[in-house]
C-alpha cells in the first residue's frame, strides 16, 4: 500500500508537468484546430534558451527565468508569423502538416547550435524533499509539479479574467465571427502561439532539471499525445485530469509492471490507457462531441 | 459614402461569384439588397468588410471606395477601425460558448476604452430582452435573442455603417417586425445600413433604396416603394405576381434576358 501511494504521488507531480504540455496543445487546437507536432522541439528549444541565459551567461534565476520565457514566447510568435499565419483560413490539416515540417527544421537548428550531446542541468532550487514515515518525495519533481500547476493557473486566469483572454476564447470559437467583430484573429493566433511556446518552455526547464538537457529530450513532447487524446483535444480541464492520469499510469507501470520483466513498459503504458479511454469515449473524457458536416 | 465599381470576385481562383457588380451606398440611408439564393449577396458583404481572403476568395477586378479612397485589399480590422464599418454575418454570428455579457465585451475588443460599460447599457436599452439572459451562455438564447445580440455586438464596435446579412433568417414574423423597427431606429440615430434580405417585402418597406442582384450583378435598382410596385420584383421575390403565373420556361428565359441588363 505504501508503495502504491508513493507511486501515485510521484505520478501526480510529473503528471502536472504533462498537464501543462497538454494545455499548450489544447489552446492552439481550440483556436485553430491544429495539432502542434513540434511541441517536443519547442520544449528543448525553450529549455536551451534558458540554459544560455542561466548557465552560459550566468544571470540569476529571477532574471534568467522570465527573460528565457519571454525569449521562448518571441520565438513562438516569430515561428507562427512565418509558418502558420500564411495558412490562416486554409484547412487545419495543412497547418498540422506544417508543424511536422517545423519539428524537423527546429530539431536541425537545435543540433546545429547546440550539438547532440547532453548538457548537465541543475537549478539548485531550495530542497523541499518531503520525507514522512516511509514516504519519500524528492524535491525536483515537487518543484516541477508546483511550477507547472502555477503556470497552468496563470494561463487560466489570463484566459478567463482578462480582455485578451476573452478575445482568445472568441477566436477559438469562430475565427470568422471574431474577425467580423473587429478582433484581429491573426494577432490573437500569434499571441496564442507565443503563450504556448512560453508554457512549453516552463515544462522543458522543469523536465531538464531532472537530469540533463539534450536534443533527445524532444521525445518528451510525445507525452502530450496521450494527454490530449485522453482528456479531449479541446478541453482545458481535460488536459489537467489527463495529465495526472498519464503521470500516474506511467509511475504505476514503472513500479508494478516493469519489475515483471517488461522493461520499457513505462513508456507505452500511457498509450494503452489512451486506447482504453478512446474505446469508451472517442472524443476523450472531456472532449466536445461534434457533428461534422461535410 | 461607399461605392462599388464593376467588382469581380472569384473563390478558389475559379468559382466566379461576383461578375462586375456596381452599386452605391449613400450616407444615412437604408439600402436593401435582395436576390435569390446563391446570387452572391453574402460574398458582396464579405468583400466590402475585407474578409473575402479568409474564405479563399479574391478580388480580380473593380474597386471598392469609401468616399474617394479605395479600401480594396484592406484587412477587416483596418476597415472597421478606419471607416467604422461593421459586418454582421448571416446566421446569427454570436459566440455560443460565451455569455451574453462576454459576447458584448468581446465585440468591444477593437476599441479598448473604458466606455464599454456605458455602451453595454445602451445596447440593453435597444434590446431589453437580453437583460434576462445576460449571464447565460448565448448558445441557449432563442433565435430572436441571438439575432438581437448579434446586432448589439455590432453596436459595441461603434459603427457608422452596418452591413446586415439576412437578419430575419429563421425568425417569427412578429420578431422580424420588432427587429426591423430597431434597425430603423438605429438608422435614425445616424447609422447607414446595408440590409441583405430574403424577406423582401418587409425590407423594402423600411428601405430607402434597393438593388436586385442576380448572378453576381445588379439587374434592377430603385426606390424602395418603387421596387415594391415593380411587377418583376413582385413576381420573383414577393411571390405575388398580378398576372397569372408564367410557366417555368418563361421565367427562365426572362431571367436570362435580365442578366444581360
Ligand atoms: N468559400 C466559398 N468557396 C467557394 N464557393 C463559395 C464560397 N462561399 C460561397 N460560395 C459560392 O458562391 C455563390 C454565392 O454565394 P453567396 O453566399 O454569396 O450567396 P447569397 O446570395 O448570400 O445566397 P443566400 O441567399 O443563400 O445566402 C454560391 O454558389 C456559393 O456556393
Ligand atoms: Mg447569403
Amino acid at each position: 500500500m505504501i508503495d502504491f501511494l508513493q507511486a501515485v504521488g510521484d505520478g501526480i507531480f510529473i503528471g502536472l508537468v504533462y498537464a501543462l504540455l497538454g494545455l499548450c496543445i489544447v489552446i492552439i487546437f481550440k483556436a485553430s484546430e491544429t495539432f502542434n507536432f513540434a511541441i517536443g522541439e519547442f520544449l528543448v528549444f525553450g529549455a536551451f534558451l534558458f540554459y544560455v541565459l542561466f548557465f552560459d551567461l550566468g544571470f540569476p534565476i529571477v532574471v534568467a527565468f522570465p527573460v528565457g520565457l519571454a525569449a521562448a514566447a518571441a520565438v513562438g510568435g516569430i515561428i507562427e508569423w512565418f509558418s502558420i499565419r500564411p495558412l490562416l483560413g486554409r484547412s487545419p490539416l495543412s497547418m498540422t502538416m506544417v508543424t511536422l515540417g517545423l519539428a524537423m527544421v527546429m530539431r536541425a537548428v537545435i543540433q546545429f547550435i547546440w550539438g547532440s550531446h547532453s548538457y548537465s542541468f541543475f537549478l539548485e532550487l531550495p530542497d523541499i524533499t518531503v520525507e514522512k514515515g516511509e514516504f519519500l518525495f524528492i524535491s525536483d519533481p515537487i518543484w516541477a509539479g508546483m511550477l507547472s500547476i502555477v503556470t497552468f493557473i496563470v494561463i487560466l486566469l489570463f484566459l478567463f479574467r482578462t480582455r485578451w483572454g476573452l478575445a482568445i476564447r472568441a477566436v477559438s470559437e469562430d475565427q470568422a465571427k471574431a474577425m467580423a467583430f473587429g478582433i484581429n484573429a491573426r494577432f490573437i493566433l500569434l499571441i496564442i502561439w507565443a503563450i504556448s511556446a512560453a508554457c512549453i518552455a516552463v515544462a522543458g526547464i522543469m523536465i531538464s532539471n531532472f537530469g540533463a538537457l539534450s536534443v533527445t529530450s524532444v521525445s518528451v513532447g510525445l507525452r502530450s499525445i496521450p494527454v490530449v487524446l485522453i482528456g479531449g483535444m479541446d478541453s482545458i480541464i481535460g488536459a489537467l485530469v489527463a495529465g495526472i492520469i498519464v503521470g500516474v499510469t506511467e509511475s504505476l507501470a514503472g513500479a508494478y509492471i516493469e519489475p515483471l520483466g517488461l522493461v520499457g513498459f513505462k513508456e507505452v503504458a500511457p498509450y494503452f490507457m489512451m486506447l482504453i479511454v478512446l474505446f469508451i469515449r472517442p472524443y476523450g473524457l472531456f472532449g466536445t462531441v461534434r457533428i461534422e458536416r461535410v | 459614402m461607399l461605392s462599388i465599381n464593376n467588382l469581380r470576385v472569384v473563390y478558389h481562383d475559379v468559382i466566379s461569384v461576383l461578375n462586375g457588380i456596381s452599386l452605391e451606398v449613400k450616407e444615412g440611408e437604408i439600402l436593401v439588397i435582395i436576390g435569390a439564393n446563391g446570387a452572391g449577396k453574402t460574398t458582396l458583404l464579405r468583400t466590402i468588410a475585407g474578409m473575402i481572403h479568409f474564405y479563399n476568395g479574391d478580388i480580380i477586378d473593380g474597386d471598392i471606395k469609401m468616399g474617394d479612397v479605395s479600401i480594396k485589399g484592406l484587412d477587416s480590422s483596418d476597415i472597421m477601425k478606419r471607416y467604422s464599418l461593421t459586418y454582421v454575418m448571416e446566421d446569427r454570428p454570436i459566440f455560443e460558448y460565451l455569455t451574453i455579457e462576454e459576447n458584448l465585451k468581446a465585440a468591444s475588443y477593437s476599441r479598448w476604452d473604458n466606455k464599454v460599460k456605458d455602451d453595454i447599457e445602451m445596447v440593453l436599452d435597444y434590446f431589453p430582452g437580453l437583460k434576462r439572459t445576460f449571464n447565460r451562455r448565448a448558445g441557449y438564447a432563442s433565435g430572436g435573442e441571438q439575432q438581437m445580440l448579434a446586432i448589439g455586438m455590432a453596436l459595441m464596435t461603434k459603427p457608422r455603417m452596418l452591413l446586415l446579412d439576412e437578419p430575419s433568417l429563421g425568425l417569427a414574423p412578429l420578431i422580424t417586425r420588432e427587429l426591423f423597427q430597431i434597425i430603423q431606429k438605429l438608422n435614425r440615430s445616424g447609422i447607414t445600413v446595408v440590409l441583405v434580405e430574403q424577406n423582401a417585402f418587409a425590407a423594402l418597406n423600411i428601405g430607402n433604396r434597393g438593388y436586385v442582384v442576380e448572378m453576381g450583378r445588379v439587374v434592377l435598382d430603385g426606390e424602395g416603394q418603387e421596387l415594391l410596385k415593380n411587377e418583376d420584383v413582385r413576381e420573383f421575390y414577393l411571390g405575388a405576381g398580378e398576372t397569372t403565373r408564367k410557366s417555368f420556361k418563361d421565367a427562365k428565359r426572362y431571367k436570362r434576358r435580365k442578366r444581360w441588363l
